[in-house]
């Protein structure tokens, strides 16, 4: 572990991605204890401040220090898309495991089935099952789990064909061994690096879903700090008032950046390139 | 290279000579495509029979009524029997010559059953309507009413060819056949509507050539449309919008005091909303000038306790409602409420505001133990599928005459009863108030009703709208009167 560490800062943009991450999630954890003023507290008297040292990022339409928000405004997204992408990496690299190392007509069939449901634009889908079984998390969670775990089976199915062709498998199921003691022994043990990259890289994704659900007004409701919601709210000002859509904006992207530098920086430290098993 | 430098510019050149003298009008798409052409349709598409059909009576200068179609009127001393003399040698856009006939037929059809327009209510006072001659006719009410010309001046009651409608009383009239200063050419309500003027129009040739009503159901898509020129209007812009529009030179600002108002609405028969205090509570526990202020800016609302009788009209009524959250708390524990109350708000873009004001309410009721969990729908269909339907929603109204706002939104039997308030106390004040002929006793009875839904309707309208338009600065002729007064032919447009 600590020699994976090593090895991600010592490259920059690995430095860089650990470092954003880690002090993302570190504010959206301590975000309650070193925000200056309670996020949803409205002021009248206080409306598009632009920023000051009173509020560092100015103050928003209803008077909120948006400094304040924006420290909040990650809590949300980055709970709902850390659930999302659990699921997702847990029951699409269940699936993709197994149909990798069945192979044949069975994997054939259900792949197929799963490229179909990938070349469906994965925002209509969300607005679908919103819109059916509402906004909130307990929708919102297992549908992005759900989705992007289509898009995780695709990935982690490749990468367990080369494992499965090799000699300690082929050895394995010589010997007589079942299916599940050849999943877990053989096959995860040789492609749990391959999920750990993947499951970062879907989170990052899964971020933007929901920052874009927010956007359009159902993901965060009213009056919950989320970025994706605050920039919705606020992009009618953004000739008058930049700094009210500028710093949830900054916020929003340095994470997923963030994110992303970091999945990268994990692969090239494990040796591994997604880019291959998605090709199988 | 060349070739296609010079082809855009032929391009751009072909483009501006052809919209010089067309007026480009967004509208907001709020039936999402399903407008209709019949002015008292439900769903009536206001921008096109704003222009293609007249009125009997319009709105004066000084907000009282003034001829249009009819040139004059007159009453028993009762108020029961109105007569109107009418303008002569009037057609409509398909030659008809327009007569007493088409009076009666315009009339009685707003009280079908089988329309069910939301004009019904308030018209339902016509007894009969009889053709006096074909330039007279005289209206016979139900009851008693002092300000019946009001009635008709309602941006709906427009004047119909009765033989293009086939007589017929109980169908909706989609023809777009009227007298008013533009016709119809392609109808297209989700995308690009165009209307023609109309050369024989009784007013003079209007402004304009062609307008053009685009559907933009957004309102930041219609704020960068006019900024990019594709629109040359645009009603009603936020207080933040403002600004990108004041200090420059390409368009001009106008801001015009309204009756508009967007509230939140109650059903008063489903819990918890049936228990009037629970709605008083609500309404108690909100700060009106700061919620103004936050939403629509200093300086652009003006404060309203819960009646849709705007500050312009000779009937408001003055009446105080200071927050007062202890008072708010109390009423609520008397309703079985006293460990707090959660409800669920219905909103959604449908006008500039309407969210931002629950997220205020939101916050202000919640002092008062009030938990507003705020769900948010798509703009598209929400007049639909949420307004009414819901137990608790936003909703937007324009200016109406007090006693017409009152019978439409208030009263019992009316289709836009939103709140769906059963009140006779309401009912029977209203007729009162209609029957009375001395001014004085007639705005203190108005004045009570507007106390009556205060007190115990299910309304929340915390304060009325001025309106901040704004529109290309080479179009004129705009005056700064209310929407449905602003009158389409006398704008036009220089060439840029």
């Amino acid at each position: 572990m600590l020699q994976l560490i090593n090895t991600i800062i010592s490259r920059p943009s690995g430095a860089i991605g650990l470092t954003l991450t880690a002090l993302h999630l570190a504010i959206a954890l301590l975000a309650p204890l070193i925000a200056p003023y309670d996020p949803t507290v409205q002021n009248a008297d206080a409306v598009l401040l632009p920023p000051s040292l009173e509020h560092w990022m100015g103050t928003d339409t209803l008077g909120r220090d948006i400094f304040s928000r924006v420290l909040h405004g990650g809590r949300l997204a980055i709970s709902v898309t850390f659930a999302g992408a659990v699921i997702a990496t847990v029951w699409g690299s269940f699936a993709g495991i197994i149909f990798g190392t069945v192979g044949g007509r069975i994997d054939e069939y259900f792949m197929r089935l799963v490229d179909a449901f990938l070349s469906v634009p994965w925002l209509l889908f969300l607005l679908l099952i919103i819109s059916i079984g509402g906004a909130g998390p307990s929708t919102i969670i297992p549908t992005l789990g759900f989705f992007y775990g289509a898009a995780v089976l695709r990935v982690i199915r490749g990468a367990a064909m080369q494992v499965a062709a090799r000699d300690f498998v082929t050895a394995a199921k010589a010997r007589g061994e079942k299916l599940w003691p050849i999943l877990t022994r053989e096959m995860f043990p040789n492609l749990s690096d391959v999920i750990l990259v993947e499951g970062a890289m879907r989170w990052s994704w899964m971020l933007l879903a929901f920052s874009s659900l927010s956007f359009l007004g159902f993901g965060a409701t009213p009056p919950t700090p989320d970025w994706g919601l605050m920039v919705a709210q606020e992009r009618g000002l953004l000739s008058t008032a930049p700094w009210a859509v500028f710093w949830p904006c900054l916020a929003l992207s340095s994470l997923i950046i963030g994110i992303n530098l970091l999945a990268d920086a994990i692969g090239k430290a494990l040796g591994i390139d997604r880019a291959t098993a998605m090709a199988m | 290279m060349k070739n296609s430098l010079f082809l855009s510019a032929a391009i751009a050149l072909a483009s501006t000579a052809a919209s010089a003298q067309t007026l480009r009008i967004p509208h907001e798409l709020g039936y999402g495509g399903s407008e209709s052409l019949d002015p008292i349709s439900p769903q009536r598409f206001y921008e096109a029979i704003q222009n293609m059909y007249s009125r009997l009576v319009r709105q004066g200068d000084d907000g009282r009524p003034s001829p249009d179609l009819a040139l004059n009127w007159e009453t028993t001393p009762d108020a029961k029997e109105w007569t109107f003399a009418l303008r002569p040698g009037v057609t409509f856009h398909n030659g008809n010559t327009f007569t007493a006939e088409d009076v009666a037929f315009s009339l009685m059809r707003t009280q079908s059953e089988t329309i069910q327009s939301p004009t019904k209510g308030v018209m339902e006072i016509i007894d009969r309507v009889e053709v006096v001659d074909d330039m007279t006719v005289k209206v016979v009410l139900k009851q008693t009413h002092a300000d019946f010309p009001l009635l008709v001046m309602d941006y709906r009651i427009k004047m119909l060819d009765a033989e293009t409608c086939g007589h017929n009383l109980d169908a909706l009239c989609e023809s777009g056949n009227g007298t008013g200063p533009y016709k119809m050419v392609e109808l297209d309500a989700l995308g690009t509507t165009t209307l023609a003027r109309f050369d024989d129009y009784y007013g003079g040739l209007p402004g304009a050539e062609n307008l053009e009503l685009i559907a933009i159901a957004d309102q930041d898509a219609r704020v960068a449309a006019l900024q990019a020129g594709q629109i040359d209007f645009i009603y009603a812009l936020s207080a933040e919008q403002v600004p990108l529009f004041a200090n420059n030179p390409n368009f001009t600002v106008q801001t015009v005091p309204t009756g508009r108002w967007i509230g939140m609405i109650m059903n008063t028969t489903v819990a918890p909303f049936d228990d009037a205090r629970v709605r008083k509570a609500i309404r108690m526990s909100a700060d009106r000038d700061v919620l103004g202020k936050l939403v629509f800016g200093e300086d652009n609302y003006i404060t309203n306790c819960d009646h849709p009788v705007w500050p312009g009209d000779q009937y408001r009524a003055d009446i105080a409602c200071e927050r007062d959250i202890e008072g708010a708390k109390a009423l609520l524990a008397e309703a079985g409420f006293a460990d707090g109350l959660t409800v669920e708000l219905f909103v959604s873009d449908i006008t500039e505001g309407a969210v931002r004001m629950a997220e205020v309410l939101q916050n202000q009721a919640k002092d008062a133990g009030i938990t507003i969990e705020m769900v948010r729908v798509p703009a598209d269909g929400f007049w639909s599928d949420v307004w009414m339907k819901e137990p608790f929603f936003a909703t937007g109204w324009s200016q109406r005459p007090a006693d017409q706002v009152l019978n439409e939104a208030y009263s019992s039997t009316s289709a836009w009863n939103e709140s769906a308030w059963q009140s006779e106390e309401f009912d029977a004040g209203l007729e009162a108030a209609r029957a009375e002929l001395d001014f004085d006793k007639r705005k203190e009875l108005y004045g009570d009703l507007q106390r009556q839904i205060w007190e115990d309707g299910g309304s929340f309208i915390p304060v009325h709208l001025k309106t901040v338009r704004a529109f290309s600065s080479n179009l004129s002729g705009i005056d700064p009167v209310e929407d449905f007064s602003i009158r389409y032919e006398n704008l036009t447009k220089e060439a840029d």
